[in-house]
């Protein structure tokens, strides 16, 4: 027992120097306030440390086992060019280019840029008293250390009644030589009748080293306001990473997400919806394709705080032979959150003996006049419809292709601006086999 | 154009097919029937390539080549199409869309340049009219929300665009009211070529009314006890299959 309480201490140890080490760095440093979020959430943290197994939430995603050696805060990133970046560009967006969590104006596109919308980096609005605080990130570990580690990340505003109508891109690359962890932090605040589409991308870039990303979004919808947030995430296996969304959307208001994770290492991805508004609609979309050695988790919360509110939530897999696959997916409806409508719906395919999915549907409801269901399927590929393309000359693979690409088109039909779309169907189309 | 000898065929350890012999020209229509459970979709199906079916003796040879050994796309490409008893649903695919895909996949097998779209969609035109198909429903996912009317119907449709010289129609009647199933049959009679060959499998006479054999064949424990032409499709709906499995009572056991 001994050995455990020692081994406890210094990872302890590891943090609060870590902690230390960068407090000129930190968002603290731009705000009293700020500095003592991050001095409670690196206790709190220090106390708990990196989730294993034996949290609850990461019960199928062992972060600690993948963490386990030592990272670095900072590591050696090789100089990216704008001919590094060009084939990731999506149609003829604003495209912010994000360097493992660090925004870099030399190598974005900004010249589409509306000067109703505030951009920044968060520690700048931070100082500048543009954004007032960051959230403590309610329990969940890795946003705890999010919390006190964060150095820097991204402003974003739109302000009442500004309708974005070029969608932004935030194109992110993870790239380095040494083991690093990296814990940016973005605020989105899409104002009272606003609107903006919000392109986000992973890739990575020439890794030497694992790099782990643990990113967490704030997000705000404001009163009658729409975000449309598109995310597809590429990165090789070297990339891990946890991406934390925080939304909040009052009344009216309108949240569009689509989640498409098409590679990665250790992907976990934590989309938490909390409803304030009445009168406000959710519509969360999921594609997750996991490859041999690959572990892709997808955690959700929906939360009804109060009445008169629709969420729909839809989540599809398809695992290949030595993938796993998670999805956790939580609706929560208050006592006061009556006439709510909540769906939620997960479904499957195994593409071989040693596919691995774990699938947990979760209701809690309080109130008493509300419509919800959920509910998951795991299977194979229908043999009988592959045989019924057969029969009409595709070959296997291409039978195959056929029905995971329409298995997945039910996600990708749900993003609304074409180009991204068009650019999905075609990812989408080259990792499925 | 198609000749079976001595098929034998089993499906999990249990013997279905057990000898079955067959020969189909060019040109011909031929009808199977048979009581339920004397092995007629088996047939079809082995003649498709069902992998679950598994051949454990006799030949398939189609145009003197033997397809036993063939993956189902294969013998699409070769020329061989199984209307489905029961059509599959396939939501997300477009009845288009896939269409395209196997014309293209069978034209490159038989060393054929890709078709041009505009010649591709002159000849959805052309087809659908032929089988008269709704353009909506060709639009639409593959059978997903059809009637039973409009799946068979969507049968022949992708018969008519794949043009397959041996066709097997499996149970093409079933669940057919009389306008649909004259609808369906009237798309088959169209498509009859000096060229072509039909394999229609039937459990009733009604079907032959419209699609008229030049064989009758009739399948019984999975063997063919008699052949005969369209008359005795008639002699079979009058005396029912009790008269057969009189004849061969041996077979029962």
């Amino acid at each position: 027992m001994s050995a455990v309480a020692v081994k406890k201490e210094v990872s302890t140890t590891k943090w609060t120097t870590a902690f230390e080490a960068t407090t000129a760095n930190r968002l603290g440093a731009a705000n009293p306030s700020v500095k003592e979020v991050q001095e409670k959430a690196i206790q709190d943290f220090a106390s708990r440390g990196i989730p294993d197994k034996k949290v609850e939430d990461y019960k199928y995603t062992n972060i600690r086992l993948y963490l386990n050696d030592e990272f670095l805060l900072k590591g050696e990133v090789p100089m990216l060019k704008k001919s590094n970046i060009s084939r990731l560009l999506i149609g003829d967006y604003i495209t912010l280019v994000i360097i493992n969590g660090r925004f870099v104006k030399e190598l974005s596109l900004l010249e589409k840029l509306p000067k109703e919308i505030t951009l920044r980096n968060l520690f700048t609005a931070i100082k500048e008293s543009k954004v007032a605080g960051i959230s403590e990130g309610k329990g969940n570990p890795m946003a705890t250390l999010n919390t006190a580690l964060a150095q820097d990340g991204l402003f974003i505003h739109v302000p009442e009644g500004f309708h974005c109508t070029v969608p932004i891109h935030l194109l992110n690359v993870s790239t380095g030589l040494n083991k690093v962890l990296y814990n940016p932090r973005n605020v989105i605040q899409v104002e009272e009748g606003a609107n903006l589409t919000l392109i986000e991308s992973f890739h990575s870039f020439g890794l030497e080293e694992k790099v782990f990303t643990n990113l967490f979004t704030e997000v705000e919808v404001g009163k009658e306001a729409t975000l449309n947030n598109y995310i597809i995430q590429e990165e090789e296996t070297l990339a891990g990473r946890s991406n934390i969304h925080q939304v909040s959307v009052g009344t009216a208001g309108k949240f569009n997400s689509v989640v498409v994770s098409l590679d990665g290492a250790m992907v976990r991805n934590d989309l938490n919806v909390s409803i304030n508004g009445e009168n406000a609609e959710i519509h969360m979309h999921g594609l997750f394709v996991v490859k041999d050695g690959q572990h892709i988790d997808n955690h959700s919360l929906v939360e009804h705080n109060v009445p008169n509110c629709f969420s729909n939530e839809l989540y599809k897999g398809v695992i290949a032979d030595g993938g796993t696959g998670v999805f956790n997916g939580k609706i929560f409806v208050k006592q006061d959150a009556q006439k709510t409508n909540a769906y939620q719906s997960n479904k499957n395919i195994l593409l071989g003996d040693n596919a691995s999915m774990n699938t947990k549907p979760q209701l809690e409801i309080y109130a008493d006049d509300v419509k919800c269901s959920h509910g998951t399927t795991t299977g194979r590929l229908d043999e009988t419809a592959l045989f019924y393309l057969r029969t009409r000359g595709l070959n296997e693979t291409l039978a195959r292709k056929v029905l995971l690409g329409a298995f997945a088109k039910e996600v990708s039909d749900t993003v609304k601006d074409e180009a991204f779309r068009l650019y999905l169907e075609e990812r989408i189309h080259d990792h499925i086999a | 154009m198609l000749e079976i000898k001595n098929l034998e065929v089993s499906v999990e350890g249990k013997e279905i097919l057990k000898g079955l012999n067959l020969t189909v020209n060019k040109g011909e229509v031929h009808a199977i029937m048979g009581p339920n459970g004397a092995g007629k979709s088996t047939l079809a199906s082995v003649i498709a390539g069902k992998e679950e079916y598994e051949v454990t003796g006799g030949s398939i040879l189609f145009n003197g080549k033997d397809i036993s050994e063939l993956s189902p796309d294969e013998r699409a490409k070769e020329g061989v199409f199984l209307a489905f008893q029961y059509p599959i649903e396939i939501p997300g695919v477009t009845t288009i869309n896939f269409l395209k895909t196997a014309v293209s996949e069978i034209r490159a097998y038989r060393g054929l340049e890709p078709m041009e779209a505009k010649d591709f969609l002159a000849m959805l035109k052309e087809k659908q009219k032929l089988v008269q198909i709704d353009t909506n429903l060709t639009g639409r996912s593959v059978n997903e929300g059809f009637s039973g009317g409009e799946k068979k119907r969507n049968e022949i449709f992708q018969m008519a665009m794949l043009e397959p010289k041996l066709a097997v129609l499996d149970e093409t009647d079933s669940g057919l009211d009389i306008d649909a199933l004259r609808i369906v049959a009237e798309g088959v009679n169209k498509l009859r070529t000096k060229e072509n060959a039909f394999l229609v499998i039937t459990h009733y006479q009604r079907l032959l009314d419209y699609i008229v054999p030049d064989f009758v064949h009739v399948l019984y424990d999975g063997r063919i006890v008699k052949s005969g032409k369209k008359e005795l499709a008639l002699e079979l709906e009058e005396k029912g299959y009790d008269w057969i499995k009189k004849e061969f009572p041996e077979m029962i056991a």
